[in-house]
């Protein structure tokens, strides 16, 4: 078999862009809100996000057959949230500062839709492999837009990136400010309504 | 279909695998992570006092406690203003002791630099936490930090940048008469004409209620140290 049969690949693939969850099926919108003042947590979320919906979609399909049919959504949150915890602690041993700036964005992690639609979706009727091909392919398809829309708020709204000042101190002087809206969750939903846009324009999907 | 006893056993065991995972995963990483707290109290105490993290000397957990050791005396004060002798700040659970105050106090040889007290109080969302440093003078904001708070970012958050925090050093928070009266963050920013402007400092706009909390959790934090600080000012004034 090999490692990348055409099915897997669309598994990885397809959330990047043509099914992503946050521009397509417009799900874990809230921390797509939350942690996109600035570029460094959102990145930290985005791999955070990853990890989990990894690590869970594979262990979700290696049980898949033994996970009895009625109790099956409170499993699938039990080893989501085992692994959310998880991941808020490593945070906090290793990388203090930034767990202290994700604060509650990493437990609601645990809420997070895409998390248990995928576990729900794709786990409970795929194979470890592919499964987990697949939480990697949504967790980068989330980070990527996470990631843009952070890009445009930090820019706009701190003209940073990643923390350096991008805005040279001529155009402060000149008269050019930091557009406060951008720093506050309308800001998050009018970026994001402009790449939801884009990107339908882009990939040519029409709503029936 | 599968039986009840089959779904309560395969529960129990899934729970316990999982709880198992989760706590060893606690406890491997429960000493790291206190002592990342601990430090990053410390830091807040070092940086209200005025020291400053540099590219050269990053303030890894081994150096703050370098500089704590060297440069920092804590000590305990009652409600009458007096020093309790014997008492660490650390003896004192602030949840207990309604009636005992931790101070630090930053010394280079025999000078003072200044006091840092704790601060906490309601913001938006919940507890905040920090350090409030004064000048030698007992009456003169040194500098303000925040280590723990769950207010909004890019809102609330702001407490702890620096664009904030920057406003305190040189604020009065007694008034001429030497009367407690705060520091206020005002909303829209301080008007530097008024004859108020002395106690206030720029707010932060979109947290109106982190900064009403603030304000009064600051002034019910320096009211409980009052006491102490007017002994300094009234012996410095002599």
């Amino acid at each position: 078999m090999a490692l990348l049969d055409k099915k897997s690949k669309k598994a990885f693939s397809d959330p990047l862009m043509s099914n992503n969850p946050i521009s397509l099926q417009v799900l874990g919108i809230c921390s797509a809100l939350a942690v996109t003042v600035k570029m460094d947590t959102a990145v930290v979320m985005s791999l955070a996000v990853i990890f989990v919906l990894a690590v869970s979609n594979t262990v979700i399909a290696l049980l898949r057959k033994m996970i009895p049919g009625k109790v099956r959504i409170i499993v699938q949150l039990s080893v989501i949230a085992s692994m959310v915890v998880f991941i808020d602690l490593v945070l906090k041993a290793y990388f203090y500062d930034m767990s202290k700036q994700l604060s509650v964005f990493v437990g609601l992690i645990i809420t997070n839709c895409i998390i248990m639609g995928r576990a729900e979706a794709f786990a409970m009727q795929n194979g470890p492999w592919r499964s987990l091909l697949d939480g990697i392919g949504n967790g980068i398809g989330y980070g990527g837009i996470l990631i843009g829309v952070a890009f445009f708020r930090e820019l706009l709204g701190s003209g940073t990136f990643y923390g350096i000042q991008i805005i040279p101190d001529s155009f402060y002087a000149a008269g050019y400010q930091n557009m406060g809206l951008m720093v506050l969750s309308p800001g998050a939903f009018i970026i994001l309504g402009l790449i939801v846009w884009a990107q339908r324009l882009i990939a040519n999907i029409e709503e029936e | 279909m599968h039986s009840n006893k089959y779904t309560l056993i395969f529960t129990a065991v899934l729970t316990i695998i999982l709880g198992f995972f989760v706590s060893t995963a606690d406890s491997s990483l429960k000493d790291m992570r206190e002592k990342n707290i601990e430090a990053d109290i410390r830091k807040n105490i070092l940086s209200s006092l005025g020291f400053k993290e540099t590219l050269e000397s990053p303030w890894t957990n081994e150096r703050v406690e370098e500089i704590f050791s060297e440069s920092i005396i804590g000590f305990v004060v009652d409600s009458a203003g007096s020093v309790i002798d014997g008492k660490n700040p650390k003896d004192i659970n602030p949840d207990k002791d309604f009636k005992e105050f931790p101070i630090y106090k930053r010394v280079s040889g025999e000078q003072v630099e200044g006091y840092s007290i704790p601060i906490s109080g309601k913001g938006l969302w919940g507890t905040m936490y920090g350090y409030f440093s004064i000048e030698p003078d007992g009456a003169t904001a040194k500098g303000i930090t925040f280590y723990s708070h769950i207010e909004t970012p890019g809102l609330g958050a702001e407490v702890d940048k620096p664009w904030f925090q920057n406003n305190f050093p040189g604020k009065k928070f007694v008034d001429p008469n030497g009367k407690l009266i705060g520091i206020q963050a005002m909303k829209g920013g301080v008007d530097e004409t008024s004859p108020e402007a002395y106690h206030q400092v720029d707010g932060i706009s979109g947290a109106t209620m982190t900064t009403n909390g603030l304000n009064s959790f600051l002034y019910e934090g320096l009211k409980n140290y009052d006491p102490y600080l007017s002994k300094i000012r009234s012996s410095l004034s002599l």
